[in-house]
This record gives C-alpha cells, structure tokens and sequence, in this order.
C-alpha cells in the first residue's frame, strides 16, 4: 500500500505530477492547481491510498514538485 | 506629474507604501502573480479592502497577474480579472496574451509587463491596440528610455483610453541577471519556473568554475558571479524624470514593509525635491544614507547610464546597515493618554532604543522609546517576559509587533 498526500493550498500550479503520474493527478480548471485524484481533504491535506503500483510514477511525481508539498510513502 | 508605485507583500507593507506618500500600488493575487512562492500574497477575498483602503487616499491599484498563461490557468486568471473589476481595481499588469485580450474584452485597463521586454517603438506601437501603460525592459539605457517617450509623443501612440501611452520604468529594486525574468536556471535544476513565479535564486548562490576535462579551477574574484546588486536611480533622479517617463515602479513585493516604508518615502522626497528645484547632492546622501539601511545587495545604476555589465554584490544576503529583532506584541492603545502598551516576549527594551512597529492596519511606525514605564512605575529598561508602555503619537493595535532597530557592523 501507498500513501500520496498533497498541501494543495501551496501548489503554484506547475503541471509536473500531471506529467509524472497522469493517472492520479489533473490540474482544476477552477483554480489552476493539482487535484490528487481520489484523495479526501484532512485539513489542507490531501490524502490518498493507492496499490503499490502506482508508488514509482507518483514518487517521481514528488521528486518533481517544485514546491515539495507531495508525499509518498509506502506503508 | 510622475507617479510613484510601491510594492505590497502584505497589508502592513501597504499600509506603509500609502502613509510614505506612494501614488499607487501594485500587489499580487494566488498564484500566478510572479511571487508563487512568497507566503506575502494576497487572496481573491482581500481585493475589496485593498481598494477601499487605496482609493479614498487617491492611490491607484494595480494586480500583477503577469506569470506565462497554461490552459489549465485560464479560469482562475479569469477569475481573478471578474473580481478585480467588481472590487474597484484599477488596472491589470498582464504579460501572457491570454490576460490581456480578456482584460481587454472586459474593460479592464491593462498595463504591458516588464515581463514582456518592450524594447522599442514599434512594440510599444503593437501594444498600444490593449493597454494606456507599458513597463519597459530594465536593460535599457535612460537614452533608449527617453527615445521611446520621444516616439510615443512624435508618432502620437494612444492607448484605448484614447490618451497617449504612458511609460513606465522600474526606479529601485532588485535586479534579474537574466534580460527581465526571461531566466531558466532555476527550471532546470528545480522544475521551479522564474516565469512562474517559482525562482529558487540560483544567482545569488556562490559557484566556483572548474574545468571539465584538467580539474583545475578558475581563480575569479568574486564567488557571486551571477547575483547582481540592487537598482538604485536615487542618485541620478532628475536624468531619469527628464527622460520623461510617467510612472517609477519600485521592486520589492517580497520585501519588508520597513523597507517599502524607507524607499517610498526617499523616492517621494527626491520626486518632490526635482519638482520644486531643490534636488541636490547633500539631500541624495541623505537618502542613499538611508537607503542604506533597508534590505538591499549595494547598490548599482543598473543599465541606466550605459555603464558596463557586471556589478556583482560581494556576499550573500542584505548588507543592510540595520536590522529589526523581534521584541514582542501589541496588547493596548490609550488614545487619550496616547500611551501604547506591548508585551516584551524576547530581549530587552531601553529607554533611547529605535523601535519599529509593523502591523496590517497600522503599517510601519517608527519612533525612539522617551519614556518606558511598568506597573506605572518609570523604568530604564524592560526585560523580556514583562509587559510595558511608552507614549506613543500614533495608534498602534493589538494586531502589531515591536521590533528593536540595530545597526549591523559594517564589513570593511
């Protein structure tokens, strides 16, 4: 099992873990910053478990945020 | 008459830019604002108070909503151009083409970004068709500067409002080693687009050359070979005014509201002084003096007077002559004693200290401590963990922080 969690309030919006894992993320036409596709919102924490299939193309989507607010962590 | 624009991270910074005599202000909304990163940014929410508070001042408001556009970027830049009119904004500062058709659509005055490069006559031409001001590129001398403003008159380039295009250049602040922003060390080794907002600064780092292929390194004087100094037109004002410019921005969204504060209010007596005929050279080391004392790298004329590139500061970080240290919070004012009364939760406070005191209503007030008393008892000094009062003229508020003036020692 994953865990990916996300501080969506800080995301600047860069596109990055779209292109690293485009199956768990998709930028909001609202506001212009990321969604973590099936997360629940836990006070500004987006928090998301997902198959361990999906840890290596959502690590580098962690590696790739520029503001460093995606965690993944296997559990 | 040439208009002052200050720059506003926060509240209190624009509470200090209105007080230090700014004609207008330009501020940031979300993310696509050139300052992603900074946490001074203001929200959707706060658009109505920024105009009711600039407005009746007779200051101009203006949104930076200049990063380059991506589709999925379009709503919320939409967004954000509804809410500025509905609020009373004045005027979008766009780049991307994208802003500045909807803004155009929408009635919304537009002003060209820096962020664009307007280098020359012909551009300012093209973008006459959608905005009344246009920022031009900070790598321009104050001879290409005046050229321009020459043309705009000469060949009568009028914006949509129907007036001649006013043109505007950036006075003080910090300078991009790139031409304007058009930079992309910090994308290729953070995925942190400048054009984004997102510059990690890999300029002001330290770097050293080494050849490749021997392994030997180069000897240069100067470890920060890419971190320029900080614009300064200070002290050749009047060649910049009597080029003939409309508007001076000064840089500095990201910077303390002190700093706005000190800058403003040199920039709005120099102004003053030029107007009234008594800009000279013992008032501009007064304010280079002061100048000085705020955030700053040293100070360089950019590429106004066609120097040599290459003014690289000499360490990293400020070399501001004085620093502010935290003392404590605002617990009351007595208006009619005008006593103002603080917690000291760190260091000491002395009488004869120079203090500053910043919140988002108040916006900065500066003042020497004359008097301090604790329990109504007169003291020489307060401690920290105790509470104190000390006159004050100005109305301070719960909301505000006191922090302690210190000279920094000067490097040889």
């Amino acid at each position: 099992m994953v865990t990916i969690s996300l501080q969506r309030a800080k995301c600047i919006g860069c596109n990055y873990c779209c292109e690293m894992a485009s199956d768990r993320w998709a930028m909001s036409k609202k506001d212009g910053k990321t969604v973590l596709i099936g997360s629940v919102d836990k006070r500004g924490f987006h928090i998301v478990k997902v198959g361990d299939h999906e840890y290596e193309d959502n690590k580098r989507a962690e590696k790739a945020c520029p503001v460093n607010i995606i965690k993944v962590v296997s559990v | 008459m040439i208009e002052l624009m200050a720059p506003a991270g926060n509240f209190a910074a624009m509470q200090a830019a209105i007080d230090a005599g700014a004609d207008s202000v330009y501020f940031g909304v979300e993310q696509l604002s050139m300052r992603a990163r900074s946490t001074m940014n203001f929200t959707l929410e706060d658009l109505e108070e920024v105009a009711e508070r600039c407005a009746p001042k007779g200051l101009k408001t203006y949104i930076t909503l200049n990063t380059i556009i991506y589709d999925h970027d379009l709503g919320l830049a939409k967004k954000i151009v509804d809410r500025a009119i509905s609020a009373g904004i004045t005027a979008i500062i766009a780049s991307d083409q994208a802003v500045i058709q909807y803004a155009k659509a929408k009635g919304m005055p537009v002003h060209i970004s820096t962020q664009l490069n307007v280098t020359n006559i012909e551009t300012v031409q093209f973008y006459s068709l959608f905005a009344d001001v246009m920022v031009l590129s900070r790598e321009l001398s104050v001879r290409q500067v005046k050229t321009i403003v020459d043309g705009v008159k000469k060949d009568d380039i009028r914006g949509p409002s129907g007036d001649l295009v006013r043109i505007e250049i950036f006075a003080h602040g910090a300078l991009c080693m790139a031409v304007s922003g058009k930079c992309y060390l910090s994308l290729h080794t953070q995925n942190s687009s400048a054009n984004r907002g997102a510059c990690i600064q890999n300029c002001r780092r330290k770097y050293r050359v080494v050849d490749v292929e021997g392994g030997h390194e180069f000897e240069i004087d100067n470890e920060y070979i890419m971190s320029p100094k900080d614009l300064c037109t200070l002290d050749f004002l009047d060649q910049v005014i009597a080029t003939g410019v409309s508007v001076l921005k000064i840089e500095g969204r990201g910077r303390a509201p002190e700093y706005v504060k000190t800058v403003i209010e040199c920039y709005r007596e120099a102004i003053d002084a030029y107007n009234e005929g008594t800009y000279n050279q013992e008032k501009i080391d007064a304010w280079m003096a002061r100048l000085a004392k705020v955030y700053n790298r040293g100070f360089w004329s950019g590429y106004y007077l066609g120097q040599e590139m290459g003014e690289w500061t000499k360490k990293h970080g400020s070399s501001a002559q004085q620093k502010k240290v935290f003392l404590g919070k605002g617990l009351h004012y007595y208006p009619k004693a005008k006593i103002a009364h603080f917690d000291i939760d760190a260091f000491s406070l002395k009488v004869g200290d120079k203090v500053v005191i910043i919140g988002p209503t108040t916006g900065v007030v500066e003042t020497v401590i004359t008097e301090l008393m604790v329990n109504s008892a007169k003291v020489d000094e307060v401690k920290k963990g105790m509470d104190c009062t000390f006159p004050l003229e100005q109305l301070v508020r719960k909301s505000d922080k006191l922090y302690k003036l210190v000279d920094v020692a000067v490097e040889a």
